[in-house]
């Protein structure tokens, strides 16, 4: 059961950490305002299904839709001017972190919200103990947005191009790759992403605008210990770190539930720098 | 088909060019001679839109293309093999190729694209699955001249085309430019063996710290005295 939830919650924090490694095998910018992007689409979507009343199964892709735009915006109007400059880059993103997560507890508010559930009750699973629906559910959607990442990057013309601009941008341009506009659909698809795990896991953690540096934390560590830029580190990382929290926090005390990712980026960083599946340099 | 006319460029704020012009006629091979450090690449890049001149222009079939963007260039029908070959190393060499076709006018002939860099290079066939970083040096110049073709360029620019190769590979690769020359594609090689490319060119260019010094037919150059002296070791 715990190693259940650990997977559940491992694969979500996959697609959150793929956000952020997206962004930087790239770009070379680390988003520090990942996790409020994360905060914004969990309100958007408690907003839109509480407030307007639609239904989850529109409010949540909606909910991501806007926070894409907003990935786009952002990059368009404050990172673009910062290429070539990573330290700058850096500190443009961690004020964007700042201004957001004050912004949105100016707009929600301090408390945790919870948008509602898509499913109710639970499932018997493999006869050994009963499992809600919810977090069943979440798992297969997680799991769906995860093929389509892969997909996306390994098979499709705009994944290809990603990779070729990660690897040397220059070179990229040269045969024809508007490597602005990947810049830009990158950050978009970054910043979707945080949206989408933030979406799903907000009816399970709701979501506080105090939460968002969590967040952006535990996706840093899953890039960390998967290797940056890689996708299946990713997922490795992602499933690794859920699993560790949950059987720790279910053995040893939920008190630590944070600490456990921490001793372990420790020890990666220690025996491992590059990660599990990043590349020495 | 290209008409460089006196750019000057400036790379930060170092300049590199002095009032540089250059023509390529539709169907030559042209060599741009020059010791290292010369400006020869960068002359390449400013061609490719990489470095914009703060003076002078350049034309592409009568099309002025100085300011715009790399990528817009390649749309065109401009295609280059950089110095040290610069292959997306961590995909195949499938994938490579296919990059090579990313301008949406040569996407629609991929297939037959792919097959005419095959029937120039068959050991590209044979590596298609492997990956772009683990080819010898020979392969990997092959497919960096493979990629460049899978967008059927008008003009085909190369970098330091025998750097690093095999006498043996090298005149190997020379035949194939010879080859795809007869085929249609206009061609300007940059190479430190003047001997090797003049005797493969029509006309020639020789560029001394950022200045056009000399330019004439492949055989008035080979006969050049100076060019003798300095290019050819005589
Ligand atoms: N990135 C750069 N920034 C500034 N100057 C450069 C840069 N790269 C090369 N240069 C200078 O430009 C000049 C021409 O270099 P380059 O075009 O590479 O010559 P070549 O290809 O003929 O060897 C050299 O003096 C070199 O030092
Ligand atoms: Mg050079």
């Amino acid at each position: 059961m715990y190693l259940t939830n650990g997977i559940v919650i491992g694969i979500i924090y996959a697609i959150s950490a793929l956000g952020v490694t997206l962004i930087v095998g790239i770009m070379k910018v680390v988003n520090f305002a990942h996790g409020e992007l994360y905060v914004f689409a969990g309100y958007f979507s408690y907003y839109m299904s509480v407030s307007l009343g639609l239904s989850p199964l529109v409010a949540m892709p909606l909910s991501v839709f806007l926070v894409f735009l907003i990935g786009l915006l952002m990059e368009k109007a404050l990172i673009r001017p910062t290429y070539g400059d990573d330290m700058y880059s850096l500190i443009v993103t961690f004020i964007l972190s700042i201004v957001l997560q004050n912004l949105a507890l100016l707009i929600f508010g301090p408390y945790p919200n919870k948008p509602p559930n898509l499913i109710f009750g639970a499932t018997n699973l493999f006869g050994l103990f009963y499992y809600g629906n919810q977090r069943l559910l979440s798992f297969f959607i997680s799991l769906a947005i995860l093929l389509f990442i892969f997909y996306l990057i390994k098979m499709t013309w705009f994944g290809k191009s990603i990779r070729a601009v990660s690897q040397d941008r220059e070179m990229a341009s040269r045969i024809g790759i508007d490597h602005y506009r990947i810049n830009m659909l990158s950050f978009g698809l970054g910043a979707a992403l945080a949206a989408a795990a933030g979406v799903i896991l907000s009816p399970i953690f709701p979501v506080t605008p105090s939460g968002s540096a969590a967040i952006s934390l535990t996706a840093f560590v899953v890039v960390v210990l998967g290797g940056m830029g890689s996708l299946k580190g990713c997922l490795v990382g992602g499933l690794i770190l859920g699993i560790i929290e949950n059987l720790g926090a279910a053995y040893i005390s939920t008190m630590y539930r944070g600490i456990f990712g921490f001793i372990l980026l420790i020890l990666v960083l220690v025996f491992r720098p590059w990660g599990l599946y990043g590349q020495k340099t | 088909m290209l008409d460089v006319k006196e750019i000057e460029i400036f790379r930060g704020e170092a300049q590199i060019l002095w009032r540089v012009s250059l023509t390529i006629q539709e169907g030559e091979i042209v060599t741009l001679l020059g010791a290292n450090g010369a400006g020869k690449t960068t002359f390449l890049e400013s061609v490719l839109g990489v470095h914009h001149p703060r003076s002078g222009e350049i034309y592409f079939r009568g099309r002025n293309i100085s300011g715009i963007n790399p990528f817009d260039i390649a749309r065109i029908g401009i295609s280059s093999v950089p110095e040290g070959r610069r292959l997306f190393k961590d995909m195949t060499v499938y994938e490579n190729l296919e990059m090579g076709a990313y301008p949406k006018r040569a996407r629609s002939s991929l297939l037959e694209s792919l097959t005419w860099v095959f029937s120039l290079f068959p050991v590209l066939e044979v590596r298609k699955k492997q990956i772009a970083g683990t080819l010898s040096g020979g392969e990997q110049q092959m497919l960096a001249i493979g990629r460049a073709l899978m967008s059927k360029p008008q003009l085909l620019l190369i970098d330091e085309l025998s750097l690093g190769l095999s006498p043996k590979i090298t005149k190997e690769i020379y035949e194939t430019i010879q080859k795809l020359n007869k085929e249609g594609v206009t061609i300007l090689v940059i190479e430190q063996n003047a001997a090797l490319a003049l005797r493969y060119s029509n006309r020639g260019y020789v560029l001394e710290t950022g200045r056009i010094t000399l330019q004439g037919s492949s055989t008035e150059l080979l006969n050049d005295e100076h060019i003798r002296k300095a290019y050819l070791g005589m």
